[in-house]
């Protein structure tokens, strides 16, 4: 498996209250990255740190085989770049944002910027901080697509837009990848958007990693577990179990990560039996891995 | 590249380049009409002379306000436009540099062509001198001067600014702890000769400022 992104024991940190803390990122090439975590996990700085925007107090990042910050230059040629917050020039017309643009990235495709720009309904003669948030995302959207990425780079694209306008930006991404087999490393904390067109996930939380493994595996290993006559002691079990609510002498719920259907044996092994095996979506178990990393933390 | 980066910065400099292009043609044509009912040539120069203040001045502000307006937009978007573009660092404050420099053009031109239309109404009186090209040189590496000492603080970091400010401070700081104890030394005199005394970095600024002498 190659990786277009890679990361090793990567170490930033801003003042004293937060850091990036040995993070290992592994995002294979041909994928899209789901990168999951609330609201200042770090989402944002370990982005800008991948593509060279701050400087890492330490680690090692490989970008599209180049590493960074060293190669900047070639590896944002390569990437296409939706940051969290609107930075094109506001005073600027959508016809000279696209003009600058362009004239950046050798590997503009104009028929295509156009093709998109009449698809997102954008006029070329609106100022840019007179459009409203929605054609703000998909501005910041057709810029990145239009430059004929190998990766793109999205720091929470749909954040604050309506269901329709967060639909067209999410299958014009989608539509891209499936024509050009790029990477995507998306970011967001709306897990459900993810959960539909992500095939790796990457959990983040007070700057660490996690969790970090391909998507079907998250969703079919994560299980809600309600089991009858629990030991004490869970030495041995072949799984994890993220949480446990105690209730001696009646049905226990356990939160268990990579369960699989023959591990009903090792349940009756010990005497206990299952009850009921609820699978779990991708917020629930979003969710609880941040609880149990958080209690084990503690 | 630099295109692109030119029309754009049109946008955020264009009132500055033509209010600054106005004043810079009406200069000389306003010191002529100053002095042109002068008595003898020593009034004519000294009328003249007055208007001196007002290329400086110019200079300074059209240099100053062009460099502003070629980060401005920069800093509020936080540079991430910038950073992210595959260019490097140096070469888009080069661009950046080169796109605030030539609007300062229209500007000295302007002095060139005010100079030469005060020449042309033959109002000069015998025995004086202009000195058009002089001027307008002279006026071009002063706001070349401006822009650039206000561009290299605009691409620093606020802490960048904050340590020009911490600098200046200090500065007056030391001048007040030096005359509170009676020492006679006047530290903001050596300061000031540094900077704009012969060879230091705003001498463009000092001295005369005349479109015609002896």
């Amino acid at each position: 498996m190659t990786l277009a992104i890679e990361t090793n024991a990567l170490e930033y940190s801003i003042g004293r209250d937060f850091r990036v803390a040995g993070l290992d990122m592994h995002v294979p090439t041909g994928s899209v990255y789901g990168f999951l975590g609330p609201n200042g996990a770090g989402k944002t700085t370990t982005i800008r740190l991948l593509l060279g925007l701050l400087r890492p107090a330490g680690g090692r990042i490989m970008v599209l085989g180049s590493p960074m910050p060293e190669q900047y230059k070639s590896v944002l040629a390569r990437t296409g770049y939706v940051p969290e917050r609107p930075h094109v020039y506001p005073s600027l017309t959508v016809a000279e944002a696209l003009m600058l643009h362009r004239a950046f990235h050798p590997t503009w495709d104009d028929v295509w910027a156009e093709e998109l720009r009449r698809q997102f309904t954008l006029a070329p003669d609106r100022r840019v901080g007179a459009l409203s948030k929605g054609e703000s995302g998909k501005l910041l959207m057709l810029l990145a697509l239009a430059q004929r990425p190998e990766l793109l780079v999205l720091d929470e694209p749909t954040d604050g837009l309506d269901p329709v306008v967060r639909r067209d930006i999410l299958a014009s991404v989608l539509q891209y990848v499936t024509d050009r087999q790029a990477t995507v490393l998306i970011s967001s904390h709306l897990v459900h958007e993810l959960e539909r067109i992500c095939d790796w996930v990457g959990l983040m939380d007070a700057g660490r990693l996690i969790a970090e493994l391909p998507m079907q595996e998250f969703k079919s290993g994560l299980k809600r577990l309600r089991v009858v006559a629990a030991p004490d002691s869970l030495a041995g079990v072949p799984f994890t179990v993220l949480a446990r609510e105690r209730n001696p002498g009646s049905v226990e719920q356990w939160l268990v990560r990579g369960w699989a259907p023959g591990m009903h044996e090792y349940i009756t092994s010990v005497g206990a039996s299952v009850r009921e095996v609820i699978d779990l979506d991708l917020e629930e178990g979003f969710v609880e891995m941040l609880r149990s990393s958080r209690d084990r933390v503690r | 590249m630099f295109r692109a980066i030119l029309v754009t910065q049109w946008k955020w400099t264009r009132t500055t380049a033509l209010l600054a292009t106005v004043a810079a043609f009406s200069i000389p044509v306003a010191s002529l009409q100053s002095a042109r009912d002068a008595d003898t040539p020593l009034e004519f120069i000294s009328r003249m002379q007055a208007w001196g203040i007002g290329y400086a001045l110019l200079a300074a502000g059209v240099g100053l306000l062009v460099a502003l307006a070629a980060w401005g937009h920069d800093h509020q978007g936080r540079h991430v436009y910038a950073l992210s573009l595959p260019v490097s660092r140096q070469r888009y404050a080069l661009l950046r540099y080169g796109a605030g420099a030539t609007y300062l053009v229209p500007a000295i031109i302007a002095v060139l062509i005010g100079s030469l239309v005060v020449i042309a109404t033959g109002a000069i009186p015998q025995g004086l001198h202009a000195f058009p090209i002089a001027l307008t040189l002279r006026f071009g590496l002063a706001a070349l001067v401006a822009y650039s000492v206000f561009f290299a603080i605009g691409a620093g970091t606020t802490r960048t600014a904050a340590a020009v400010l911490a600098l200046i401070a200090v500065v007056l700081f030391a001048q007040f702890v030096i005359s509170a104890s009676g020492v006679q030394f006047d530290l903001l005199r050596y300061v000031a000769d540094g900077l704009f005394g012969t060879g230091g970095v705003l001498s463009v600024f000092s001295g005369r400022w005349m479109l015609v002498d002896v």
